[in-house]
């Protein structure tokens, strides 16, 4: 039952590294790395259970509250780009070549 | 008592912050009294961190913070440089703003949040503390990075930078809870008793360390995760550029230098995969610095070099008796070399930073030749030229190699360190070995460049007076 967690949990972080390397739209790239981030979350949980210790909960919150200033300054940055290019394309975006 | 001093350069950065957010909201305000403001706290902060030195090693209220603070002589002299950084950062800032005028007072604010960020992260001995402190720095420094709106290049460097650290850090909380699932702690002192017991390393701790290791491998740009650095240093402004290339690097190593140091174990079972990513990150740095005409991209690439040289003193550090003052003496020297370079280029640098290539230097020293000796002497420590500080802190990396055994890695660093020279010493022949072509008119220069000539004070005083180590 909780390699059955742990399994999601992988497949979860799995389909986030795929979604930021794959898409091109600059929303599903900011939600890939969310899906990582609550992949993570679950994992924390899960072996929270596996200890039977509230730590993991704990450490589950602080990293959602962290998400959410990151998403704060992620929607920021697209409206940004919006009003540069009109576009939320992530090859429009070429200038600096490193 | 002592528990509440070792945290008190962080209460005072912290006050800071938030008074400086609070007064922004007052029009009445000037940008240039913030800059002020925010320099007296650096000051303040840092002479208050020099006056508590540190004795032993202290876990700053044990109690209350159960543990997760620690304080000791290598996050002392890592505080010291980070805040040194937020000073000549200030400086430089209040001279490049006087010509670049897309300045308000939330910048010097968010300039002292990533600073108290940065100092939590050196204090820190727990992983998901650590995750906090790394996104209290890292999104204050997208915001500066961003800062200029209307500059489609900076926009862009905002969005690379956003997008990879993001990214970093989702890798990084992975590894915290596999590493949580290790262990069912994440504090260091646990998962060190842990390592006591195994005497190996478990599944769950190898991939935990793993990802938590590549995390910080991004933070400090090293071989393979390095290329976003020479875009968003490009597309930052001047100023932002030394911070980041300075503080945020001081502070990533110290935390990586903290986590290698928890176990001897740990240490030794990274040590091979450090050792390559060394030598790529010294040698594929320095290839792409000599492609560069743009400065700023060849100061971002020879960071990378740098990163290169620091990773060295980590393979050869010590786990068992852990000071850090390789690395801390390193950092502190590469710092002051960058800082003075970026505090010279914010006033040289001109309206919308119209100097950028090595083309456009050509005779400064005709024009302004002390400006262009100072930039002489930090490029010359850079390059580990003595008696300069970039000659000590290479003398030290490379001695500590030897020691540790690591010979060809030290014979590495020299060859790389040989290499370095073509593309700091370009610079110099073109301001020395041309006629001026431009009339280099510079305004709002006395404040960056005083703190220019105090950096080329310290370049000489911390080679002839090695205190660190």
């Amino acid at each position: 039952m909780i390699q059955d967690y742990l399994i999601l949990s992988v497949i979860l972080f799995c389909l986030g590294i795929l979604g930021v390397i794959s898409r091109r739209n600059v929303f599903t790239v900011f939600m890939s790395i969310e899906l990582m981030l609550n992949a993570a979350n679950l994992a924390f949980i899960t072996f929270s259970r596996v200890h039977e210790s509230m730590d993991g909960h704990v450490m589950a919150m602080m990293i959602m509250a962290v998400a959410a200033a990151e998403a704060a300054l992620a929607l920021a940055v697209v409206i940004l780009l919006h009003k540069h290019k009109g576009k939320l394309d992530t090859n429009v975006f070429s200038l600096l070549k490193g | 008592m002592h528990d509440f001093l070792s945290l008190l350069p962080l209460v005072i950065i912290t006050t800071g912050a938030i008074l400086l957010m609070l007064l922004s909201a007052f029009e009445s305000t000037k940008v240039e009294i913030a800059s002020y403001i925010s320099m007296g706290f650096y000051g303040v902060a840092f002479f208050v961190q020099l006056l508590i030195g540190c004795g032993p090693e202290t876990t700053i209220f044990s109690e209350t913070f159960n543990g997760m603070l620690v304080a000791n002589n290598f996050s002392m002299a890592a505080c010291l440089v980070i805040l040194g950084c937020g000073f000549f950062t200030a400086i430089s800032s209040h001279s490049y703003f006087k010509v670049n005028r897309f300045c308000t007072l939330e910048y010097y604010s968010i300039m002292m949040f990533s600073v108290c960020g940065m100092m939590l992260l050196t204090l820190t001995h727990e992983l998901i503390s650590a995750f906090i402190a790394i996104e209290i720095m890292s999104l204050a420094i997208y915001i500066l990075v961003g800062y200029e709106r209307k500059n489609v290049k900076a926009t862009e460097a905002i969005l690379k930078y956003l997008i990879l650290g993001a990214f970093a850090g989702a890798f990084y909380t992975m590894g915290a809870a596999l590493i949580y699932g290790g262990v069912g702690s994440t504090k260091f002192v646990e998962i060190a008793a842990t390592l006591n017991i195994d005497k190996t390393i478990s599944p769950l701790l190898l991939g935990g360390g793993f990802f938590i290791i590549v995390a910080l491998l991004f933070k400090i740009a090293a071989f393979p995760f390095h290329s976003w650095v020479i875009d968003v240093y490009d597309g930052a402004s001047a100023p932002i550029t030394g911070f980041m290339a300075t503080a945020l690097k001081t502070a990533a190593f110290a935390l990586f230098a903290n986590f290698l140091a928890l176990h001897t174990t740990m240490h030794d079972g990274w040590v091979t995969f450090l050792f390559y990513l060394a030598v790529f990150t010294m040698f594929g740095g320095n290839l792409i610095a000599i492609g560069q005409d743009n400065i700023k991209r060849m100061l971002a690439a020879s960071g990378i070099v740098h990163s290169g040289y620091l990773l060295i003193a980590l393979v050869a550090m010590n786990a068992e008796q852990f000071s850090g003052s390789v690395i801390a003496y390193y950092l502190a020297a590469y710092a002051i070399g960058t800082l003075g370079i970026f505090a010279s280029l914010s006033y040289l640098g001109g309206e919308g930073e119209k100097r950028a290539n090595f083309a456009d230097f050509k005779g400064l020293a005709k024009v302004h030749p002390y400006s262009a000796a100072a930039i002489t002497v930090f490029l010359l420590s850079m390059a580990g030229i003595p008696p300069t500080a970039g000659f000590m802190g290479k003398f030290y990396v490379i001695t500590s190699a030897f020691s540790a055994g690591h010979i060809a890695l030290a014979v590495l660093g020299i060859i790389s360190s040989i290499l370095s020279m073509w593309y700091y010493l370009r610079l110099i022949v073109n301001m020395y070995f041309h006629e001026a072509t431009d009339t280099f008119e510079v305004q709002g220069r006395p404040l960056a460049t005083a703190g220019t000539f105090v950096l080329v004070f310290f370049v000489f005083a911390i080679a002839l007076y090695p205190v660190v180590v």
